[in-house]
């Protein structure tokens, strides 16, 4: 069954053309890995998805809804779609439990308790119980990512949208996440996952689109998309992610626990969504 | 100035109100000062280009206007329109739209600070942005604002002196009454000056401990 159809979506912004025409389907219970180079569109055309962004044309169905059209309720389509962030994206000044029973309280409207209670479940299945009462400073990026995947299924979403969810990780860490991923997959969880990592799109064994230019440029598994037979575009990008990840940084199993993400050089543009 | 001390016994009434006075007037202002401030912020960063710039000038507006042309405006020019204020309110009007400027520029710098993505992640989990700025903004950059609101306290609590001006018998007017009254200017100006300097120690400690109790995790305190 067909959870999120997305048919010749697209977006300008100033007369530049970000998105150009994208479609697929992604089925109830299936992962779709969106992968492509930087400033390619990726993250746009998730933002679209739950409407943080609004596209200049297309048709966008999701649970068998219009989401685009007007009197589309999006603070309920938003409730339907876990977003996991590359910057984890956690409250700072919650807890990790404080974190992921926050829209339980204040969208559920869920006693404290009961929140609390479905909140430790998610953490546990996260393996992150142990750190419920932390700060987001006081815990590795791993566990950060760990912490944010809980918050999303703590609202029963009907998908999981996850945006670079192991850019931010050293490879050891990547892999936590990357553990998860397959754990989800195995419960049948609907998954969209736009990343840079290939290790990451191999493990998740979903199929793979590649997104360059605003377009789906092709679309498979990943050995058939990357192997000899590959689309020039796929192949380059493909050799540069190769030469980038020989050229990482080793391993730092010591890293520092507070890895504050630095705010961007201007910091928040205001409340309101443009 | 052990007779202007005993001075101060005799005429305690006086004294007392007038300190009391200085108490009101600086907690009240304090308090509408600070809601004035969050209520700017929210105007400032929740509206569109005009609305910012409309919060903007009000910002700056009251930041580059003395304090006492406006209570003089209020107090002494208003009458002659036929509206007659009492000190009271002219120093509370007055002193709230003066405060409150203050306020809101301090929560603007640290909304700066804030990390983008969070307030991203807030709306994309269908917050509303009433509900983001409730749960996720404020109390950061209320926390994050802990030193530069506290100040501003302490600043309320040794400028309500002013208020004399207007009329307002608060603690100042009180001394200087005395003052006129012994001849003892010296004397009279230097335990003034204890008595703001005791009633400030009391808000700095208040304010450290606010300080430590509110700090965010992860943010390290710059002392
Ligand atoms: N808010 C914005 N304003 C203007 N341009 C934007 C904005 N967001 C993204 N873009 C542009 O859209 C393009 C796609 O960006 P993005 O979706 O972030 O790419 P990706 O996630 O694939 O790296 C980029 O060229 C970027 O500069
Ligand atoms: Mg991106």
């Amino acid at each position: 069954m067909t959870l999120l159809s997305v048919q010749d979506l697209k977006l300008e912004y100033d007369g530049r053309i970000i998105l150009d025409g994208v479609s697929f389907d992604l089925a109830q219970g299936e992962l779709k890995v969106i992968m492509g180079p930087s400033g390619s569109g990726k993250s746009t055309l998730l933002r679209c998805l739950n409407r943080l962004a609004t596209p200049t044309g297309g048709r966008v169905v999701f649970e068998g809804r219009d989401v685009l059209g007007p009197g589309v309720d999006e603070r309920a389509l938003r409730q339907r779609i876990g977003f996991v962030f590359q910057n984890f994206a956690l409250y700072r000044h919650l807890t990790a439990l404080q974190n992921v029973t926050l829209a339980l309280r204040h969208l559920r409207r869920m006693p404290a308790a009961e929140a609390d209670e479905r909140a430790l479940r998610q953490l546990a299945r996260m393996d992150m119980q142990a750190h419920a009462h932390k700060y987001p400073a006081q815990l590795s990026g791993g566990q950060k990512q760990r912490v944010a995947i809980a918050r999303a299924l703590a609202m029963d979403p009907a998908v999981l949208f996850f945006d670079e969810p192991t850019s931010a990780l050293d490879p050891l860490m990547s892999r936590e996440v990357v553990n998860i991923l397959h754990q989800l997959r195995d419960e049948r969880v609907s998954m969209l996952c736009v990343t840079h990592d290939l290790y990451l799109a191999r493990a998740a064994g979903g199929r793979v689109m590649f997104l360059d230019e605003g377009r789906i440029h092709a679309e498979g598994e990943v050995d058939e998309l990357f192997g000899p037979n590959a689309d020039p575009r796929v192949r380059a990008f493909f050799h540069q992610e190769l030469r980038q990840a020989q050229t990482a940084q080793p391993i730092d199993a010591a890293q520092p626990m507070d890895q504050a993400q630095p705010a961007g050089p201007s910091g928040p543009a205001g409340l309101a969504e443009r | 100035m052990a007779s202007f001390l005993a001075l101060m016994l005799e005429y305690w009434p006086q004294v007392l109100s007038g300190l009391g006075n200085t108490l009101l007037l600086a907690a009240v202002i304090s308090v509408t000062g600070l809601a004035g401030g969050v209520v700017v912020f929210y105007l400032a960063i929740s509206g569109g280009p005009l609305r910012r710039r409309l919060t903007e000038g009000y910002i700056s507006f009251f930041i580059g206007t003395p304090l006492i042309v406006l209570l003089f405006l209020m107090y002494y020019g208003l009458p002659q329109w036929g509206l007659k204020l009492t000190p009271f309110t002219v120093a509370v009007i007055g002193f709230t739209l003066n405060v409150a400027a203050y306020n809101a520029r301090y929560l603007m710098t640290a909304f700066r600070g804030l990390d983008p993505d969070e307030l991203q992640a807030a709306r994309a989990q269908g917050f509303s942005d009433l509900q983001v700025f409730q749960l996720v903004i404020l109390p950061q950059v209320m926390r994050l604002s802990v030193p530069a609101l506290t100040n501003q306290v302490i600043l309320n609590l040794k400028d309500s002196s002013i208020a004399f001006l207007i009329q307002y018998a608060e603690f100042f007017a009180q001394m200087q009454d005395l003052a006129i009254r012994s001849f003892r200017f010296l004397d009279a100006y230097l335990v003034a000056g204890a008595v703001y300097l005791a009633l400030v120690s009391v808000v700095v400690v208040a304010a450290r401990w606010l300080e430590r109790r509110y700090v965010l995790p992860g943010v390290r305190r710059a002392r």
